[in-house]
């Protein structure tokens, strides 16, 4: 798994010179060094040689200098929950541990944006915007950090409303891979002054540079919220309402797809008594006029697909129950098998494919008899399959990985993707390939023109 | 020896490149020529002339994209449109009308509107035209042909090739074919117009409609002069500022947040309504940069942060003067003069920077283009950092050099 264009290593005058500028926030324990290399899945951990916490962007413009002038390799680490392999060290190197940077920098409530350092984590933004009457949609699973987020071009269960990362992210502080300091864009939002340098490092999962400050826009808070969740006799009839919802362009805030097993996992995990049918979760955003609108709309659609009834959540707490309890997806399913954890696919199709493709991978998770829910953000057109399994047991583990692989071939025979939202990290980089083909020697030449020595996080997109 | 090429297939376009990486010779890259006086004047002999390719490739529907050959016309995508009541959400403008360009009044192909990354009023809304790019065949400047992105709304997939291309002018990569999302056309659109605002008053009349929830899809401020041009009477002969917020949607919501915000707008002035025919037109002006007058030789987009456009304005009034309207909320103004030599380009500038915005002079004579730097320049670094980009991509430079940045 080495990367082919060789780096240095880490000694220990580097450590030293690390130490001279952070001082103590400096670690080589082999905890600290274990916690940095894993993310939340079965890859192999690669601890790096050595952790930073910098506090400040000219920290890691110096910490990344030094590295340049000796070839070491850096890898940017926020929460460490991303999910295929991005914050595994290759070839070892310096993490810069960016948890440290969580201040809130500024928060422009005229003009709706804000901008933060990378360590501050979607949950933490949301607090502080609490009186501002404003929000941040986007929320994957983990309470991850922005710049992660930002790096790894992150989405969640508003994306269908409210877009994901690359659609929210105005501007960006980067730390080059040369040490230089860039700020990609200037305030104003519509901004044509050059080549989008601000999206080419949304989703560059730390291989271009290190983030150090994200601009995000804001939304205010909805006159109106409403919740609904909405069991279906079968899966095709849940999934094709979600078809219909979208292609009659219902401004829907959240539409997402839990199936019966699902269904099961999130009402052990939290104590919930939901039907155990495949279910779909609805939430609406808008003038309270719209918001009715909206969900009769919606109801009338799901109604002719049999759904068995529209359970209204009218009050806030029954709705940040619901949402918590979709959040939770990933940990419920272990409560279906203790001691097991979870492996999350994440292809994507267009819409009018969905149904096909959620029900002909139902049919293979059946015949292969895996413990496997399926989730979806199914306005999107993409869905997890979380299997649920010893990752000791490598029958099981090959013979997810086998899944996996029919999945999404089956995801790329439909004209769709192997990662909707999770990316390429090492995880996926066959998949890459198989993909998109020459576009890889494309975003090769491009890593090399912007990172000759290979030092930003290498091994991850593309190998060199 | 001015050569013009015109491929008639992708592999046509990838021998074309490779002829050109292979000689040094730089190629203009041409769609419908519709925006040719767009960008930095620069003189390339050999023309790459895109026509060839045109055509839709795939449209259904349901499937809620489109893939179209490159210099597909872009009037004829909204007439595919229009037949199934869908739309391209981006509103691209026709450029065609601004520039007079050999080709008339051509709205331009839809690889020139994703390749200059043009959006119309819908921006503030719905996104840029990046946004609804969902994926392309190309050929690089090295002469390797590959894709990104596919049909799919959201993918991960590497670095995102798609938001690079959108708005690289041609400088990086011929895309061959495009696909993009097409959303549903509002059932009923419907114009709350407040008349007599002053450019200030206006900001935050717009402000406020777009910090409403009722969903407003555009908000433009015409002061009186660029309200006299408009062909919609309601407008020309307000004779007054004019301030015009858009909502759309199906009918009894429209009515609804009409209702909503007239009395939220009321404070702000006289209160007028347009219909669906009227509102069509009136947008179309704006977003095809319509109201100014025939005398006014030179163009300048400016983008700021909404809350400061007044001030630039006034600022600018004072010291060159010119004509004005605001779109996006008060975030793009657009900006008129009659001939100036160097298109006052510092003094514009200086106006803008101080709010953290930047400037693009969007039109004007072939001279003035080649002494002025028609895009905003960038800082040292991040002109470096582009550099690289152009290089990975184009390390002959045989793609529109110079089109963007001197030099490059």
């Amino acid at each position: 798994m080495a990367e082919a264009k060789a780096n240095k290593r880490v000694n220990d005058d580097l450590v030293e010179a690390l130490r001279g500028i952070v001082g103590d926030r400096l670690s080589t324990t082999d905890a600290v060094l274990g916690h940095h290399g894993r993310d939340e899945t079965y890859h192999t951990p690669h601890p790096p040689d050595v952790v930073v916490f910098p506090e400040a962007t000219e920290e890691v413009s110096r910490i990344v200098s030094l590295c340049a002038e000796r070839e070491i390799p850096v890898i940017p680490f926020g929460t460490g929950t991303s999910l295929e392999g991005h914050v595994a060290a290759l070839n070892g190197g310096v993490c810069i541990d960016l948890t440290r940077m969580n201040e809130v920098i500024r928060v422009n409530a005229e003009d709706m944006d804000v901008t933060v350092q990378a360590g501050v984590t979607r949950k933490q933004l949301n607090k502080h915007l609490r009186d501002t009457g404003l929000f941040f949609p986007v929320d994957p699973g983990a309470d991850a950090s922005l710049g992660g987020m930002t790096a790894t071009r992150a989405s969640g269960t508003t994306t269908v409303r409210y877009g994901a990362m690359r659609e929210n992210v105005l501007a960006l502080t980067v730390v080059l891979a040369d040490g230089r300091i860039i700020k990609t864009s200037r305030r104003a939002r519509k901004s044509a002054a050059g080549y989008d340098l601000t999206r080419l490092f949304v989703g560059s999962e730390g291989t271009l540079g290190v983030i150090t400050e994200v601009t995000l826009r804001l939304y205010g808070i909805p006159e109106a919220i409403s919740a609904a969740i909405c069991p279906f006799p079968d899966l095709a009839s849940a999934v094709n309402t979600s078809i219909r919802t979208i292609q009659m362009g219902v401004g829907v805030a959240r539409i997402e797809l839990m199936d019966e097993v699902q269904m099961e996992a999130i009402n052990k995990h939290s104590n919930l008594d939901y039907p155990l049918q495949p279910t779909l979760l609805f939430e609406f955003h808008g003038s309270e006029a719209g918001v009715v609108e909206q969900a009769e709309t919606v109801q009338a659609i799901a109604a002719e697909f049999d759904a068995s009834e529209f359970r209204w959540e009218t009050k806030t707490e029954d709705r940040n129950r619901l949402w918590q309890a979709r959040h939770d997806a990933y940990y419920a399913c272990m409560a279906l098998r203790p001691g097991a954890k979870g492996f999350s696919t994440d292809v994507c199709v267009p819409i009018s494919r969905l149904t096909e493709c959620i029900i002909e991978t139902r049919r293979d998770i059946d015949e292969t008899g895996l413990m496997a829910p399926i989730v979806g953000h199914v306005g999107d057109g993409n869905f997890h399959v979380i299997v649920v399994m010893d990752f000791e047991n490598a029958d099981e583990v090959a013979r997810a990985k086998a899944f996996n692989e029919r999945l999404v071939t089956r995801a790329l025979a439909m004209d769709g993707t192997c990662t909707g939202e999770h990316g390429i990290g090492h995880g996926k980089i066959e998949f890459l390939t198989a993909e998109h083909g020459e576009a890889v020697s494309v975003m090769r030449a491009l890593k090399m023109a912007i990172d000759p020595m290979n030092i930003m996080n290498p091994g991850k997109i593309v190998r060199l | 020896m001015t050569k013009t090429l015109k491929p008639e297939t992708a592999e046509q376009v990838l021998d074309a490149i490779k002829w050109a990486a292979g000689e040094g010779m730089p190629l203009a890259v041409r769609g419908q020529g519709s925006k040719d006086g767009f960008g930095r004047a620069v003189d390339i002999p050999h023309c790459l002339d895109l026509t060839g390719l045109s055509g839709i490739k795939a449209y259904e529907p349901s499937e809620l994209y489109m893939t179209a050959l490159a210099a597909t016309p872009v009037a004829e995508i909204e007439a595919a449109l229009r037949q199934n009541n869908q739309q391209m959400s981006f509103e691209p403008p026709n450029m065609g009308i601004l520039y007079g360009g050999a080709n008339g009044e051509s709205e331009g192909s839809i690889g020139g509107a994703i390749g200059c990354n043009l959006a119309g009023p819908r921006r503030i809304q719905a996104g840029a035209a990046r946004d609804h790019f969902l994926g392309f065949n190309a050929v690089s400047g090295r002469g390797e042909v590959f894709k990104s992105g596919g049909t799919v709304v959201k993918n991960v997939t590497g670095f995102d090739l798609s938001k690079l291309l959108a708005g690289s002018f041609g400088t990086l990569a011929v895309m061959t074919d495009v696909t993009f999302k097409v959303m549903p056309a509002a059932e009923k659109t419907r114009t709350v117009l407040i008349l007599g605002a002053d450019d200030a008053g206006a900001m935050v009349a717009m402000a406020a409609s777009l910090g409403s929830a009722n969903e407003v899809s555009a908000a433009a401020h015409l002061p009186e002069a660029a309200a006299a041009l408009s062909g919609v009477s309601y407008v020309a002969d307000a004779g007054q500022a004019v301030t015009a917020v858009r909502v759309e949607g199906p009918g009894p919501s429209v009515e609804h947040r009409c209702r909503a915000l007239t009395a939220l707008l009321k404070e702000f002035g006289e209160i007028e309504e347009l219909h669906s025919e009227n509102s069509a037109l009136l947008w179309r002006e704006i977003r095809d940069v319509r109201l100014f007058d025939a005398i006014d030789n030179q163009i300048w987009r400016l983008s700021v942060p909404p809350a400061a456009g007044a001030n630039v304005v006034a600022s600018l009034r004072s010291d060159i003067g010119g004509r004005v309207f605001y779109d996006w909320g008060g975030g793009l103004i657009w900006l008129s003069m009659g001939t100036l030599s160097d298109a006052g380009h510092e003094t514009v500038r200086a106006a803008v920077a101080d709010t953290g915005g930047h400037a693009t002079l969007i039109r004007a004579d072939a001279d003035v283009r080649q002494r002025v730097p028609v895009f905003e320049p960038q800082a040292t670094v991040l002109k470096d950092l582009s550099a690289r980009v152009k290089q990975g991509f184009d390390p002959n430079g045989v793609l529109n050099p110079g089109r963007m940045v001197e030099g490059e």
